[in-house]
């Protein structure tokens, strides 16, 4: 079973104090560090597990500059056999990343192909399903259980308000992979630093036949902070003050 | 030091072991988990368990006080069987998903709970302090990670910086560019990382011109002084350079505690690094400061479980915890202070203070910080 994982390298921002360029088109990156998108992790270990069960080839799959390549050496340490990365910026249009990893993925059989559900920086959700769309194979989306068995995969996938799907899906197919569909193992250093001997295949958009600029990609006009909720009330003090403050407003809570 | 299967019964010492039981004996965790040294140095001479220890959660039950190590009779070297042990793990991916976080926090932000790098001067900001990189100095403060982040041990932290400036003394921080020390990335098994920590830190102080280094925590102190292999500067527990600091005159006491205290032996300040008597002299010459010694004291001190990774790891203990069994052991002596000298010493003791209800009867400090009340 050969398995492609569309991955991401993406800036990590939970922890961290976001500021925005000064022309408004970006936050500021350069104190940030970068990380594999969250979800995608999850799509290479269920990628690793599918492939200990039936074995074949974990091909990871990236657009991006130079520093992608060591979320790709993460994901050979993850046991991805083999790695490809196209040399340009990550467009901004999810619609253009999956044109760009189609043309590559179209070059050689393959049985499945996850990605996340969606990138931690932009959070467009569409690379996985417009590649379906390009590649004219059928998709599930937020996939949180894959089962394969003849040809097919059974998957479930979450919808709101805690409800399950169950699909049966002809492969090949892509899925977008939920978090928690599986347990992340630790990748080690030194597990890490091994995988960086590796096989990452390098190659530029001509190489891939792919003309750049077509269809043209979304350009950000605005970044922004979003407005402050009216309802939010920041507690200030000590963190024995807050906590103080806290537990009043849950006990009043509770009590109406 | 990696496991071999060819040669780990040599490299560890194995083939010692009298099998007298003294190590399981002294183990802090032998009540609270399955974990046997006794029982793990035999199964790892006579067998090859290493595919099944995987599945055994008590590997992570230690705390790696290394009470068995200092106590064997043999000279089996336990701790590092274990922590080789963990090594193994950490390189296949199995270990406990806080573990895992931690790990993988301290390669992404240079701390193990994956706080902000730019936010780990920010306790400091008000203080006035020498930052390398803005100003220059001789001595390193090395803050550490827990003193950086948690809003308790920052006290400490505030506390040290007061008494340096009071006394004079002349010294800097690293300010964004501190990275943690890796002493309990070693012991979570995690020995690559460590090894890059400790170049990459080595490789920073002697650019910095840094002639010597000043720890909060024991732990970073252990590391600095007895793992980093090129390191070769004079490392000081910050209980050492208090110390000399009184009896040389540089720090005056003007205030009275008035109240009594007992003194916990942090297990990488006292029974691993022998610092003993620095914590109890600076106790003797706070004003008002009446010492009560505990029955288990010095190397005998009870293990408070904040080491060895244990601060990150969730489970593989039950039942009561050390630092509670401490807690009203202090309190039965009649002290209204439990004294530290360890940022997870004191973590513990404020985390069972409060479960077990005591508050209201002792509080926990650290010397740093009845130092500090007292020589405003
Ligand atoms: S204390 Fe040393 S000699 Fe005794 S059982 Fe433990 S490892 Fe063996
Ligand atoms: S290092 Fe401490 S906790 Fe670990 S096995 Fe030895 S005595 Fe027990």
């Amino acid at each position: 079973m050969n398995i492609i994982v569309c991955v991401k390298r993406i800036p990590k921002t939970a922890e961290a104090d976001i500021f925005i360029e000064k022309d408004n088109k970006d936050i500021k990156k350069d104190n940030l560090v970068f990380a594999l998108n969250d979800w995608d992790g999850y799509a290479v270990r269920e990628a690793v597990l599918l492939k200990e069960k039936f074995e074949g080839e974990v091909i990871v799959l990236t657009v991006g500059p130079d520093e992608s390549k060591e979320v790709l050496t993460r994901c050979l340490a993850m046991g991805a056999d083999r790695a490809i990365r196209i040399e340009e910026p990550i467009p901004n249009d999810g619609r253009l990343i999956a044109e760009t990893l189609a043309k590559v993925i179209q070059t050689g059989p393959f049985d499945l192909i996850l990605t996340g559900v969606q990138a931690e920086d932009d959070g467009w959700g569409q690379v996985g399903v417009a590649l379906a769309q390009i590649l004219g194979i059928p998709h599930a989306s937020i996939v949180t259980h894959i089962h394969i068995e003849g040809g097919k995969a059974k998957v479930r996938r979450e919808l709101e308000g805690g409800l399950e799907e169950l699909l049966e899906i002809k492969l090949p197919a892509v899925l977008t992979i939920q978090t928690g569909i599986n347990e992340p193992k630790y990748v080690s250093l030194a597990a890490i630093l091994e995988a960086e001997d590796k096989e990452t295949k390098e190659m530029t958009l001509e190489e891939i036949g792919f003309s750049p600029r077509e269809p043209l990609d979304a350009t950000i006009d605005q970044v922004s902070f979003p407005p402050t909720g009216k309802r939010a009330e920041i507690l200030k003090g000590t963190p024995d003050e807050v906590v103080g403050q806290l537990t009043e407003i849950i006990k009043r809570k509770k009590g109406s | 030091m990696k496991i071999d299967p060819k040669t780990f019964t040599k490299d560890y010492l194995l083939h010692l072991c009298i099998q007298c039981g003294t190590c399981t004996g002294g183990c802090p965790v032998k009540y609270r988990s399955p974990l046997n040294m006794r029982r793990l140095v035999r199964e790892t001479y006579f067998t090859d368990p290493f595919p099944s220890l995987s599945k055994r959660a008590e590997i992570w039950a230690c705390t790696t006080c290394s009470t068995c190590s200092l106590r064997c009779p043999s000279g089996v070297k336990n701790v590092e069987l274990l922590m080789a042990i963990r090594n193994y793990l950490a390189n296949k991916g199995e270990v406990p998903s806080t573990i895992r976080d931690a790990l993988e926090n301290t390669l992404m932000q240079g701390n193990p709970w994956g706080r902000f790098r730019d936010r780990r001067a920010d306790w400091a900001k008000a203080l006035g302090v020498k930052i390398f990189g803005e100003a220059t100095s001789e001595t390193l403060f090395y803050v550490g990670c827990a003193p950086s982040y948690d809003p308790r041990v920052q006290r400490v932290a505030t506390a040290l910086v007061k008494i340096f400036q009071n006394a004079g003394v002349d010294f800097a921080i690293l300010g964004k560019k501190e990275s943690c020390c890796g002493n309990e990335i070693r012991r979570m098994g995690e020995q690559a990382l460590f090894k890059k920590l400790a170049k990459d830190n080595t490789i920073l102080f002697k650019k910095l011109g840094i002639k010597k280094i000043i720890t909060t925590s024991p732990h970073c102190y252990n590391a600095f002084q007895n793992e980093y292999p090129d390191l070769n500067l004079p490392v000081q527990h910050y209980t050492q350079v208090l110390v000399h600091l009184i009896e040389t005159g540089h720090l005056h006491f003007s205030k009275e505690l008035g109240t009594s205290v007992t003194y916990h032996d942090p297990c990488f300040l006292g029974k691993q690094n022998k610092v003993f008597e620095e914590p109890r002299k600076i106790l003797a010459s706070i004003p008002q400061c009446e010492f009560m010694e505990m029955e288990r004291s010095r190397e005998r001190s009870l293990c408070c479980e904040g080491g060895g990774g244990r601060m990150w790891a969730e489970g593989g203990t039950e039942g009561k915890r050390n630092a509670e069994i401490r807690i009203r052991e202090a309190v039965s002596l009649g002290a209204k202070t439990l004294a530290t000298a360890c940022p997870f010493c004191l973590l513990t003791f404020e985390d069972s203070v409060k479960t077990s209800g005591l508050a209201d009867q002792i509080a926990v400090k650290d010397i740093a910080e009845l130092v500090d009340e007292t020589t405003k």
